[in-house]
């Protein structure tokens, strides 16, 4: 036995038997899984079996009616990122970016929104962008806070394809030169494949099946024979779950 | 260009009118503008504005500073909001005008009075329309503010207030109209300046010129006080225009 026998990484996200209830109603179930500092993780499932609520969940939007949801770091460590943008109509793109930060910030914030192509943008107010253009803001509001994990809830269900495809290259690659871990929900198996180092498949009484992408770190990921390969086993996961998945 | 066509319609109906009444009681426009080009000569004419102005602005603060509080309450917490609302939906009905006497008893014949009398008329629009919002707006953004740790203070300065401010102009555009009408009567009573006063004043003594001379200026200020309202709103919502 060595002395340098290397540990395990410990989860930066342990979820187990969680459970989410709107009044008598389930959202979910029986839920366990975890996420590693560092990891890009998607969870695809049909409308309605509570990925949403997952997601509110571990950021502490709803609180869970059993199991326990355990972040490293508490709720400061996780920023999310909504399906729509809700920047505020009010503020310009610099001044939502900035929402609840100290306003010492701002050169940080000016340069971040520069990283995503929206310099020149920084002072205008939302209405005045584009919906690509709105969701990098968004991004760059949820990214300035430095979280260790992202959690991004279908940000690119409203974009056209041509947009959502460049916006995914931009947020994965912005995501893995940061070393920050992602939690993506997801309706589309193929965005699910592209963003995810690994899929986990829900339902609504809990994940079903996970499954790994060894390719996801590869150039041209969209175009490998082992993309469409994994897309096909993850539409037979999901085959014989009532919903609607893309 | 558009308040030139209008205010050229409502002369041409006054000359219409004039003409056929063609009695002292409608003066032709072009002599009660005569008449007020005369008495802006004098100081009277500025002090009977400038009370006016000075009861309808102090009104108007007043009614701001006591329903932006009770709306934003109201909307934000409900065990309160059970308090308020009936109390809101009960008063917000009866003409307040009715209340002069009282408002001249308890807090005197001055101004005092007559400001509490129109921020009275303002204040329930505000506080209503306010409450609403606050309540439209907890429910698209509550979620942000808790996902990004958002103090109370930050709540209500970067999304409450902001949120509600255009509602806060639509009320003030919506009572203006009504408070001038209150500081019309108020200015007839214990009054020896204001607007209200010059016109009924001249009224009695059958000086009818001057008294659409006063008119004329009573409604200039309430059209400078559109326009204000109007022009504070481009400043201070720019994300609007």
């Amino acid at each position: 036995m060595t002395a340098h026998s290397s540990k395990p990484p410990e989860p930066l996200l342990s979820v187990a038997g969680a459970e989410v209830r709107y009044g008598t109603s389930r959202a979910f179930s029986n839920c366990s899984f975890h996420i590693l500092p560092g990891e890009m993780v998607s969870l695809i499932g049909p409308s309605g079996c509570g990925k949403t609520s997952l997601l509110y969940a571990i950021a502490g939007l709803l609180k869970p009616a059993g199991g326990t949801i355990q972040l490293q770091g508490g709720g400061n460590a996780c920023s999310l990122m909504f399906q729509q943008d809700r920047l505020l109509p009010w503020k310009t793109l610099l001044d939502n970016v900035l929402l609840g930060l100290d306003s010492s910030r701002r050169d940080e914030a000016a340069s971040l929104l520069e990283t995503f192509g929206l310099g020149s943008h920084a002072g205008r107010y939302p209405h005045k962008l584009s919906g690509g253009e709105r969701q990098r803001g968004a991004l760059a509001r949820s990214v300035i806070r430095r979280p260790r994990l992202l959690l991004l809830d279908e940000p690119f269900s409203s974009l056209d394809e041509q947009t959502r495809e460049s916006l995914q290259d931009e947020i994965k690659g912005y995501i893995m030169k940061h070393h920050t871990a992602m939690f993506l929900v997801t309706h589309s198996i193929s965005e699910a494949v592209f963003m995810g180092s690994r899929i986990l498949v829900m339902t609504s009484d809990g994940i079903l099946r996970q499954r790994e992408n060894p390719c996801h770190s590869r150039e041209n990921l969209r175009e490998l024979d082992e993309f469409y390969r994994l897309e096909k086993i993850l539409r037979s996961d999901l085959s014989g779950i009532p919903g609607r998945v893309q | 260009m558009n308040y030139l066509k209008g205010t050229a319609a409502v002369v041409l109906l006054w000359y219409l009118l004039a003409a056929l009444v063609s009695a002292p009681i409608v003066p032709f426009p072009h002599r009660a503008a005569a008449r007020l080009a005369v008495s802006l000569t004098g100081e009277a004419s500025y002090l009977h504005m400038l009370f006016s102005l000075y009861r309808m602005a102090g009104g108007m603060v007043l009614a701001l500073l006591l329903g932006i509080p009770v709306g934003m309450l109201a909307g934000r917490l409900r065990s309160l909001d059970q308090v308020i609302s009936p109390v809101l939906y009960l008063l917000y009905p009866v003409p307040k005008i009715a209340f002069l006497p009282v408002f001249m008893v308890l807090l005197g014949i001055g101004d005092v009075s007559k400001i509490a009398l129109i921020a009275s008329i303002i204040f329930f629009p505000i506080a209503v329309s306010i409450k609403d919002g606050v309540r439209e707006i907890s429910l698209e953004y509550a979620e942000l503010a808790s996902a990004f740790h958002l103090t109370p203070r930050e709540m209500i300065r970067d999304i409450l207030f902001p949120g509600v401010l255009p509602r806060i102009f639509t009320s003030l555009r919506i009572t203006l109209g009504i408070s001038l009408s209150v500081l019309f009567i108020s200015e007839n009573y214990a009054a020896s300046y204001g607007l209200g006063y010059a016109v009924m004043n001249h009224w009695i003594m059958a000086d009818y010129t001057g008294m659409y001379a006063f008119i004329i200026l009573l409604s200039t200020l309430g059209f400078g006080l559109y326009l204000l309202i109007d022009l504070l709103e481009r400043v201070c919502l720019p994300w609007k225009s």
